[in-house]
């Protein structure tokens, strides 16, 4: 008799059924897929990405307007193209704000910013949280001391207030005028939000680490960065890509309440927030200005999250809620 | 019991202590002076003015020294005077506390009387319209921001059909609004617990055994599954209570109520330090009382679960 070779083969030799062999990422794409709300929101994510990178292309285009924050006081508080109104103006397809900047080219613009300030902190909050969270999970000592005690205090502080005393101090620093405060919003977060990440990795590492696979390593000989590295990092992603999914929409959202209060990115910068916050003395007479840059926040909201929670269910299907 | 909450409760003394540090020497960190153009959001002072004021108000000390004399007035419950009124710091926090505490407490209620029902029910009728509209609610409360729902209620309710008021906290139309929409997040975030607690609760199988002895349907709901299921319900009142003080910042700015929130901003923006300082220490005070409240509340409900000692 010839030797099987392939799980085919075998399969049906020893007449069973052999599903093909799908590795646990493959398995969490396949339920990703299965399920509506994701593949939704990760489409809708997606799109406003490609709006982020190609917005000066538009711009080269011609598709928008240029510059920014060109001001037009003639056509100042125009309509959108659907409302039925006298004031509309064909350069300004979604109208224009008090002092006569295109909505379109602003919103278009802002979305880079949003897709900047959701995936800058959160891969520093990845790479601190993910290292500071292993070495205090796995070693223990002063390291670990030093986090569990900076977690005490920042639990009585909610982030919100957090961020605003940061915020407040340093925006009117060298560091708070680089690209309009950008950079000191990115900053601002990740120090507020790394500590949760490395609290989740540092309560993973200490089951994890009692693992007979762990032993195994170690008795073998393993050195420690290998141990974390190789075995440890691999095992404690799937929580880990949840708590970053769940991040980004966060880090925008935070952005999008300090420049609506007035100390996110400064103006004339476009943001989302900067256009609620400047639109809004005007809102009882004209409210798209506000209507239109609060509605991409709750659309880019939800698709985070649908892709969030998909990414949950997906990964762990333990966790499911 | 007794010795769990007396540690606790002193145990807030070096986090308050440390929360004072990082907000006074943030705070005081920022350049220029409290009393620039910038700050004050008037015409700039004469320089000669200027160090008067740091003189008189005691911002020209070197920032250590500042801080120990604050903690010193502290320690004798003064928390100094308003860099912008004069007035003293416990005034103006205490003309606007009962403001912020009455928008959130209606808020608390309003979320709980909504969460609760529609919790229970959609459980109950699980997979049915009830059961996907409130799981819908449920996702758009907790994802949408507040400041952007509030946009949304105020173009709606106020602009467009003039239902309700939306700027200001004089009469009780003007409370229903910012309530509602501060009301919504933990409403939606109830909800959900409620719902997934009592699904839980309802698989047990001392339910199965209450309707094997033939109980009626209503008695098992109410005494057996509900009774069980308000637990998980009732320690997340805790934090959703902190969330609503920091979500009443956002509130309080977007309606423009004269609450504690508002005074945050004005502080935050004015640099106001003896106000700020009184705000942080405040919020950061209720939150950990907040805290607190949920861990005893878990040890008196469920007796399963033992306080540490």
């Amino acid at each position: 008799m010839a030797t099987a070779t392939t799980a085919q083969e075998r399969s049906a030799e020893l007449n069973v059924l052999v599903r093909k062999q799908r590795s646990l990422w493959q398995d969490a794409w396949y339920r990703l897929r299965r399920n509506h709300a994701a593949v939704a929101g990760m489409v809708i994510v997606v799109l406003f990405m490609v709006i982020a990178l190609i917005v000066p292309l538009l711009t080269d285009w011609k598709i928008i307007n240029d510059p920014i924050n060109r001001q037009d006081t003639a056509h100042n508080l125009m309509e959108p193209f659907w409302v039925n109104s006298p004031y509309r103006y064909p350069d300004y397809p979604l109208g224009s704000d008090q002092l006569g900047r295109d909505i379109l080219t602003r919103l278009l613009w802002s979305t880079r910013i949003s897709m900047l300030v959701g995936f800058v902190p959160v891969s520093i909050i990845f790479l601190m949280g993910v290292s500071i969270g292993l070495v205090a999970g796995y070693n223990g000592g002063w390291i670990d001391q030093l986090l569990m005690r900076i977690t005490d205090v920042i639990y009585a502080f909610p982030d919100l207030l957090f961020l605003f005393i940061i915020m407040a101090t340093l925006r009117n620093t060298a560091v708070g005028d680089i690209q309009g405060g950008l950079l000191l919003i990115f900053v601002a977060i990740a120090i507020v939000n790394w500590v949760g990440l490395a609290r989740l990795v540092r309560g993973q590492v200490l089951s994890l680490k009692e693992r007979e696979f762990v032993e195994a390593a170690r008795s073998i000989g393993a050195p420690a960065t290998r141990i974390m590295t190789r075995h440890l990092f691999p095992n404690l992603l799937a929580p880990v890509i949840v708590s970053v999914a769940f991040g980004i929409p966060n880090a925008m959202l935070a952005e999008a309440t300090l420049s609506f209060f007035g100390i996110g990115i400064k103006p004339p910068t476009p943001s989302w927030g900067v256009m609620i916050n400047e639109g809004f003395t005007v809102f009882s007479t004209s409210a798209w200005p506000v209507l239109l840059p609060a509605l991409c926040i709750s659309v880019v909201m939800l698709a985070f999250t649908f892709l969030g929670d998909g990414l949950r269910d997906a990964l762990d299907p333990r966790m499911k809620a | 019991m007794l010795k769990y909450t007396i540690r606790r409760l002193l145990l807030l003394i070096p986090t308050m202590f440390f929360v004072a540090v990082i907000v006074f020497f943030l705070a005081h960190a920022a350049p220029g002076s409290p009393f620039d153009a910038k700050a004050v959001g008037d015409k700039q002072l004469p320089l000669a003015t200027i160090l008067r004021l740091e003189r008189l108000y005691g911002v020209d000390k070197p920032v250590h020294e500042q801080f120990i004399l604050y903690l010193e007035n502290l320690a004798r419950f003064d928390f100094g005077n308003s860099f912008r009124s004069g007035r003293p710091v416990s005034d103006i926090i205490g003309d606007g506390f009962p403001v912020s505490a009455q928008l959130g407490i209606q808020a608390l209620l309003v979320a709980i009387a909504f969460a609760l029902p529609l919790g229970v029910v959609s459980a109950l009728k699980q997979n049915s319209a009830v059961d996907y509209g409130s799981l819908f609610f449920a996702t758009v409360g907790t994802t949408i921001p507040s400041f952007v729902l509030g946009i949304f209620a105020i173009y709606i309710f106020g602009v467009a059909f003039h239902m309700f008021p939306f700027v200001g906290w004089s009469t009780p139309a003007h409370w229903v609004l910012p309530t509602v929409i501060l009301a919504l997040g933990p409403m939606a975030f109830l909800t959900r617990i409620t719902r997934a607690s009592m699904l839980e609760a309802i698989r047990q199988d001392y339910v199965r055994t209450a309707r094997a002895k033939g109980l009626r349907e209503q008695v098992v709901i109410v005494a057996h599954v509900m009774k069980n299921a308000m637990i998980p319900v009732a320690t997340i009142v805790g934090p959703a209570t902190a969330g609503l003080i920091t979500g009443s910042i956002i509130i309080e700015g977007l309606f423009s109520i004269p609450g504690i929130g508002r005074l945050f901003l004005q502080s935050i923006l004015g640099r106001d330090y003896p106000l700020i300082m009184a705000v942080y220490l405040l919020y950061a005070l209720l939150i950990s009382l907040a805290n607190l409240s949920v861990d005893l509340v878990y040890g008196v409900l469920d007796p399963r679960i033992k306080v540490a000692k």
